[in-house]
């Protein structure tokens, strides 16, 4: 579910700044620039892990800050493909789950075609309902959901967007809940 | 930005969660300044929640030496340890090929292992788990499994 990666960037740390630590200085730009920010393919960036390298400090001229090559790790929450993973349900509709994990990853879809076979929206209750053999098992709001990941996918920023849609998302995971042992956590225990 | 290596290794719940203490979130013990932030405390209260929030490093060492046998993957153990599975039906979404590779017996013995070894999911009113204060400062550097 985490993972690191390591990176170089080339910060520049505003003079304010220079009263700390040097360590301490460049963290605080780090978790400006990085910390709760999906960086495309690598993830959502949890926190960092650690520092390896500082180099440079040259200040430009006509530039008042001194600017550093970094070399450091991040802690990147990226599922990979076939991870199994427990979150919660938190709405459906016809097209599927939504699914958030506790309330730092909200973006996870299982879709339609990926649920238990067979099962079927109800519309009075607004829940989706597995069929197994002939007994009809909810998918409650609030319950634990076993999946598994099928696909990490980094949508592109959308130029235009409609007034009610949801709030765009940069990173969206889809899950699939069709096997023994996935779906609701109940059903197995 | 450069990016060097993209995956440079796996890090399991407990480990992240041990990092998050290293650097104050613990909020039972006041023996370290909170330096996170509220995004990062968002993770940490939700890895509180796993079973990651009840496990020490030793009982990590001990289960990986309880199970080298069964020669798992790294990411089979990964997920072992994030989720901790409880019947032998959660075992086999776990390990690819399970019924190649571990006989039902071995299943049975895994999870005897697992239910023996690792702690239980940490109640929701308690606080998490304590007793690891030693190794709060321990470098975290080559924890991480390398993928």
């Amino acid at each position: 579910m985490f993972m690191l990666a390591e990176l170089q960037d080339t910060l520049k740390v505003p003079p304010q700044s220079l009263s700390l630590a040097l360590q301490d200085a460049i963290t605080q730009e780090l978790a400006n620039l990085y910390f709760d920010k999906v960086l495309k393919d690598l993830g959502l960036c949890v926190t960092l892990y650690d520092i390896s390298k500082v180099e440079g400090g040259s200040v430009f001229p006509g530039d008042g800050a001194p600017h550093f090559t970094v070399d450091f790790r991040l802690v990147m929450f990226r599922p990979f493909v076939g991870e199994v993973l427990i979150a919660k349900l938190k709405r459906c509709d016809k097209a599927g789950l939504y699914l958030s994990l506790g309330s730092f990853f909200e973006d996870i879809h299982i879709p339609e075609h990926l649920l238990q076979q067979p099962s079927k929206f109800d519309e009075e209750e607004k829940l989706w309902i597995w069929n197994y053999n002939g007994a009809d098992m909810f998918m409650d709001l609030e319950e634990d959901v076993r999946f598994r990941v099928v696909q990490v996918k980094y949508p592109p920023i959308p130029i235009e967007q409609e007034k009610d849609a949801r709030p765009f998302a940069p990173m969206a995971i889809t899950g699939d809940i069709n096997a023994d042992g996935l779906g609701l956590v109940a059903w197995w225990s | 930005m450069k990016l060097k290596n993209g995956n440079a290794g796996l890090l399991t719940n407990f480990e992240l969660m041990d990092l998050f203490k290293s650097r104050g979130a613990d909020r039972g013990n006041l023996g370290v300044a909170n330096t996170l932030s509220p995004a990062e405390m968002k993770v940490y209260d939700y890895l509180e929640k796993t079973p990651a929030g009840s496990q020490t490093r030793e009982n990590i060492v001990a289960f990986f030496k309880a199970t080298e046998q069964y020669k798992l993957t790294k990411a089979e153990y990964l997920q072992v340890s994030n989720l901790r599975p409880a019947s032998a039906v959660e075992v086999h979404l776990i390990v690819e090929d399970c019924d190649e590779r571990l006989s039902s017996d071995a299943v049975d013995q895994f999870l005897g292992a697992i239910e023996e070894i690792l702690p239980p999911i940490p109640e929701l009113e308690e606080p998490a788990a304590e007793g690891d204060a030693g190794e709060e400062d321990a470098e975290a550097d080559g924890d991480e499994m390398e993928a």
